[in-house]
Order: C-alpha cells, then sequence, then structure tokens
C-alpha cells in the first residue's frame, strides 16, 4: 500500500494480465517501432510511448495519437524480446483515454468506438450504416465523396445490409449486458 | 477504537482527495489502487468498511469485486460503499439514464463527484449498522 | 460427416457474403456438414477492448456457451472473430474468476459455459482437418499457371497460441499448392491490412493498403488470396481510394482463399459470389473460368 501511484503505475494497474511494472523492463530496442506498420504515422511510435509512461509524462501521453492508431496486429507483442503485452497496452491506454475522456483533440477512434460499442448493445449485430454519422462528417469533401461513393456500389453489388440486423433474444442479451456494466433502461 | 477503512480506487488524484476527508475525521485509510490488491488486502487484513470504484483494471471490476465478496464467508458482513463515477468515465453508455439500482449486493452507492458531508455521514451510518448487527447475533 | 458449429460473424450475412457462400459450397463438396449457431451475437471485434474487456469476454462467452450446447468445434471464418472467441475461451479457463463473472451474466440468457470447446479459423479445417489428398482428388480444373500472393493478415497467426510459427507459416501455401495454385513469395503475407483503421485513420490505412498491392505486383501474383472480410474489404473494395491518393492505378483482384478453392473444384462462380467483387476476376483466371 503506498501513498500515492506514478502515470507509469495507473498504466500498469490496466494492465491486469501481468504483474508488477512490466513497461519498466522495457529496454527500448525499437523492433516495436520497427515493425509497427502504423509507426510511421503516429506522433510518437511505440517504443518513444513505453519511454514516456515510464518517465510520467502523462499529458503529453494522453494528447498522443499513437494508441489510437493501433490497429491492433500483435505484431509488436510477438517480436518484442522482453515480452511485453505491447498491443494489450495500446488497448488499456485508449480505455484510459475513454474513461477520462482525455484524448487528441480531432480523433475518429473514440467517437467511432462509442459508436460501435452503443449499436451492439441495442441489436447484438453490427450494422455499418448506423456508424457512418461517427466519421463521415471528419472527412475532407474529397474523402466523403469516395466514401458515398463506394458504398453506393456496395449497396448496388448487395454487399450493404439495408435493413438493421437483430438477435432473437434481445431481452436478456440487454440483461446480460446489464449484470457486467449496470447500465440504467435495459428494459 | 480507529475505524479501519479499505479505499479500492485506481484514480490517485480521487484517492487523495478523499483520503484527506477520511483522515481528518479520523479514519484509519488504507488505499489499494488495483483490483488484485484490492482482493489481497481483503483477504489478509480486517476492515471496518470498504469503498469500492467500479472501473478499474479491465473494465467494471468493482462488481465483481462485490459479487465476491458476498459469497465469501469471512467478507460477507463488510460494509460496502461504492463510490462510482462510472456515468461520467463511459458517459455515452448512460444516455440521461440513472446506474441501475441494486445490480450487486452492497450496501450504498453514491456517485462522484461526492459531498464530504454525505460521505462522511454515510461512512458513519454503514458502520454503525453493521456494529449493531453482529451485536445482535 | 464432419460437423461443425458456424459462426459466420457479422460481415458475412451481406458485405462478405460471398465468402459464406464460397464457405458453404467448398465445404459441402468435401463432406463437411458446417451449422450455423443459433441465435449469435457479433463478438465485439477490437472495439469492445476500448471500452471494458470483460464485457468484450461476455459478448464471446454468450456465443461459446450456445456452441458448447451442440457439442461440435466451432468455425470462424473471419480472423477477428475467430481470435476474439479462441482468447476468451482460453482466458476463461485460466481465470476462474472470471469465468464465474461471465457466467452470472450468461444466466439472463439461461446459458453456462464451461470451457469444453475448440475454436478453430475456417482455414484452419482445410489445412489441418482435411488431408491435401482429400483436397485434390476434388479438384476437376486445377488453377494451373495462376500465381496466388497468399494473404495471411494479422490476427490468424497473432497473438501466438501455442507454438506455431508467427514468422513463416505455410499452411495457406500448402493449400494453394493443392489445388493446382502456384502460391508466390508474398514477403508482407502477415502485414496488417489496418482494419477499422480504414475509417478512424484513413490515410494511415490507405498507405498500408498501398505497400500490400504494391508487394503483391512486384511478387508477380496476378491474384491476392485472403481468409479475412475486412483484409478482403481493405485490399479491393478501397483499391480505388488508394489509387486517388497515391496517385497509383493498381486494378488487382482479391479473391477469398475458398473462392479460388471452388472454381478448383469446377463448382459454377457464380455460386462462388463470383460478380459481387469491384475487381474483376475474369483476365487473370480466364483460363479457369471458361466453361
Amino acid at each position: 500500500m503506498t501513498d500515492t501511484i506514478t502515470f507509469g503505475q495507473e498504466i500498469s494497474n490496466l494492465l491486469y494480465a501481468s504483474e508488477g511494472e512490466p513497461l519498466r523492463t522495457c529496454i527500448q530496442c525499437g523492433t516495436c517501432s520497427g515493425t509497427c506498420p502504423v509507426a510511421g504515422y503516429m506522433d510518437h511510435t511505440p517504443r518513444q510511448i513505453i519511454a514516456m509512461i515510464n518517465q510520467n509524462m502523462k499529458e503529453q501521453v494522453l494528447e498522443s495519437n499513437t494508441f489510437w492508431y493501433c490497429a491492433s496486429c500483435y505484431y509488436c507483442t510477438v517480436r518484442c524480446p522482453q515480452e511485453i503485452n505491447i498491443t494489450e497496452l495500446m488497448y488499456a491506454l485508449k480505455r484510459y483515454s475513454i474513461w477520462k475522456g482525455h484524448y487528441q483533440e480531432g480523433l475518429i477512434g473514440p467517437i467511432f468506438s462509442e459508436a460501435f460499442v452503443k449499436m451492439i448493445v441495442s441489436g447484438g449485430r453490427s450494422f455499418e450504416p448506423v456508424l457512418a454519422p461517427s466519421y463521415i462528417f471528419s472527412f475532407s469533401l474529397r474523402e466523403f465523396i469516395q466514401e458515398i461513393s463506394g458504398a453506393t456500389e456496395l449497396m448496388l453489388k448487395g454487399r450493404l445490409p439495408i435493413l438493421p440486423a437483430r438477435i432473437e433474444r434481445l431481452d436478456s442479451f440487454k440483461r446480460m449486458i446489464g449484470r457486467i456494466i449496470p447500465m440504467g433502461g435495459l428494459e | 477504537m480507529t475505524k479501519k477503512i479499505l479505499m479500492i480506487d485506481d484514480d490517485p488524484d480521487f484517492v487523495s482527495g478523499i483520503k484527506a476527508i477520511l483522515d481528518k475525521a479520523g479514519f484509519e485509510v488504507e488505499v489499494a489502487y488495483n483490483p488484485k490488491d484490492g482482493m489481497q488486502a481483503l483477504q489478509t487484513k480486517k476492515y471496518d468498511l470498504l469503498l469500492l470504484d467500479i472501473m478499474m483494471g479491465r473494465g467494471a471490476e468493482g462488481i465483481m469485486i462485490a459479487r465476491k465478496l458476498r459469497k465469501d464467508i469471512k467478507l460477507r458482513e463488510l460494509p460496502v460503499l461504492i463510490l462510482t463515477g462510472m456515468r461520467e468515465q463511459i458517459a455515452f453508455l448512460f444516455p440521461g439514464e440513472p446506474v441501475h439500482p441494486r445490480f450487486v449486493e452492497v450496501d450504498e452507492m453514491v456517485e462522484k463527484p461526492v459531498e464530504p458531508k454525505l460521505l462522511l455521514e454515510k461512512i458513519n451510518a454503514l458502520i454503525k449498522t453493521a456494529e449493531a448487527k453482529k451485536a445482535g447475533k | 460427416m464432419k460437423e461443425y458449429a458456424y459462426f459466420p460473424g457479422c460481415s458475412l450475412e451481406k458485405m462478405a457474403s460471398s465468402y459464406h457462400q464460397s464457405a458453404m459450397e467448398t465445404t459441402k463438396k468435401l463432406g463437411i456438414k458446417l451449422k450455423e449457431l443459433e441465435d449469435w451475437n457479433c463478438c465485439g471485434a477490437t472495439t469492445y477492448f476500448f471500452i471494458d474487456e470483460l464485457l468484450a469476454y461476455t459478448l464471446c462467452a454468450r456465443n461459446l456457451a450456445i456452441a458448447e450446447k451442440t457439442g461440435l468445434d466451432v468455425v470462424a471464418p473471419c480472423s477477428a472473430c475467430y481470435k476474439n472467441m479462441y482468447f476468451t475461451a482460453a482466458h476463461l479457463k485460466k481465470d476462474p474468476d472470471l469465468a464465474e463473472h461471465v457466467n452470472f451474466a450468461l444466466e439472463e440468457d439461461n446459458l453456462h459455459f464451461n470451457g469444453n470447446v475448440n475454436i478453430k479459423h475456417l482455414i484452419e479445417v482445410f489445412a489441418n482437418d482435411i488431408s491435401t489428398e482429400e483436397i485434390q482428388s476434388k479438384v476437376s480444373r486445377p488453377l494451373e499457371g495462376i500465381r496466388v500472393a497468399p494473404y495471411y493478415g494479422c490476427q490468424i497467426v497473432r497473438p501466438q497460441k501455442e507454438k506455431e510459427n508467427v514468422e513463416q507459416p505455410q499452411f495457406f501455401e500448402k493449400i494453394l499448392s493443392a489445388i493446382g495454385a502456384t502460391p508466390v513469395n508474398y514477403p508482407l503475407k502477415m502485414r496488417c491490412c489496418g482494419g477499422s483503421l480504414i475509417l478512424s485513420s484513413r490515410t494511415a490505412a490507405l498507405s498500408m493498403v498501398r505497400n500490400l498491392l504494391q508487394c503483391a505486383v512486384d511478387s508477380q501474383a496476378t491474384v491476392i488470396a485472403t481468409a479475412c472480410p475486412m483484409c478482403q474489404v481493405n485490399l479491393e473494395v478501397y483499391q480505388q481510394q488508394v489509387n486517388l491518393e497515391f496517385g497509383t492505378n493498381f486494378s488487382f483482384p482479391v479473391m477469398y482463399f475458398t473462392q479460388l478453392i471452388g472454381l478448383a473444384f469446377g463448382i459454377k462462380p457464380k455460386k462462388l459470389g463470383i460478380g459481387k467483387e469491384f475487381v474483376s476476376f475474369a483476365p487473370s483466371l480466364l483460363p479457369v473460368l471458361q466453361e
């Protein structure tokens, strides 16, 4: 029992599978950054983020787009010589930033995620069209038009659902969710 | 006799605020900042009350802890006060809806932020009720 | 007759319906029955892990509990669904507290998960459960001269489950060889397609797709074979957007491996969902598509 904990320890607490502070075993070899297919588009590479967490640079970490650009491909995780579960770290950072409501402005990831989670809670199955508003309005005009044109072609080829799919036992499904997260208004 | 409180909460800023209030009110406060440490503390030491957060670790861990306590013979009688900010933390799942009442058998639930006076009132009331129950046995 | 509990996943209804059709046709030809799970729900994709991991496990556990009642092994054609369910089962086995919590929730749907289910990706059925000889015996039109880039993607091979080869797997190539095609050496065969980043981090994902397409061109493949609906959509449906973004002019067919197997088995293209693609296979597969 300590008096207070550092940001680094806060993040370690989110990594349920690991004991102690796994990030402290990072040797900064850069294998993760070298392997990551998205690293070139991140504000900070995975290696840098781990170093920043170990230095308790909370503001800079939360303002970075690094973990919201992670595609969960697990390449870093299988190659890390210290066996740090880096993908799990990225999930943990996403959770942390959503729970705190603190993430880089303009990111589509958090909004899209919330829309997706709500969609499954309400029907039990995915229905793409309902997700569109969460990302499409952040697109430039050119991207917007491309996306609409792509969606139209998908629809013409019968590849886009028109009606939302629902599971049959939706009521008990929602009550099941209510036992994990006590949401109101489930009946 | 000084009453011992265990607080399981992953937010160090919130914890320091509450701890200050409780210290001043004469309680002895111990803190566990993650669910595993919290469960270990509960199994190895004796407390008069548990202040329990919900969202920590993998997700709504607090609920798992609360249910586990109620099944444990030794810990079943421990008064539990849930202190949660989940309606803010995952606001998109609670659009205007309050948290489902009685979702787990705890004694009380209070939402963050909590007024110091109210917090102390509830804590004292819960400890008193628990003691009366024990004496009445 | 081999039977499996079939978990299609959300995208196989419409977006990847050709994967579903070709999976059904090819397994039928091999004497395998895929029985769809009743009232299955979305596996949660990666997104539920961003919010609450316990809830993410519960979503998968519901499907696993439904599957357990059938007594059959579960087969998932989508890599993300496969990964989620496999690791949910593994975590529940390792952590009895978690299992107890999840089962408490499942009670609301009169379900209970005891941990007795095997989860496989559809490609594992072809790679492990059926012998190469059996596959070859059903081939009536070997895909001679068709050079295929075997695109594994990421979540079939990673995270590592046991001691399998995560750096140089060969099971996809083995299947392609069995149907007479020529699997090419495709260096980026396990590099991520971007997944849902195509929506949330569009430019980054498009550049990932571009690299994969360029590598297929450089490897002198004529078609990319995939085993995941997300990979197929990113590589094919967004190909035109890659061209607009980077000034390239890719026109590369991307098929599901079950469609290729189906063609080799002599099954009519229409039954394999061929015709719904954005980039036509016809030019590269002319010799095989001809009646």
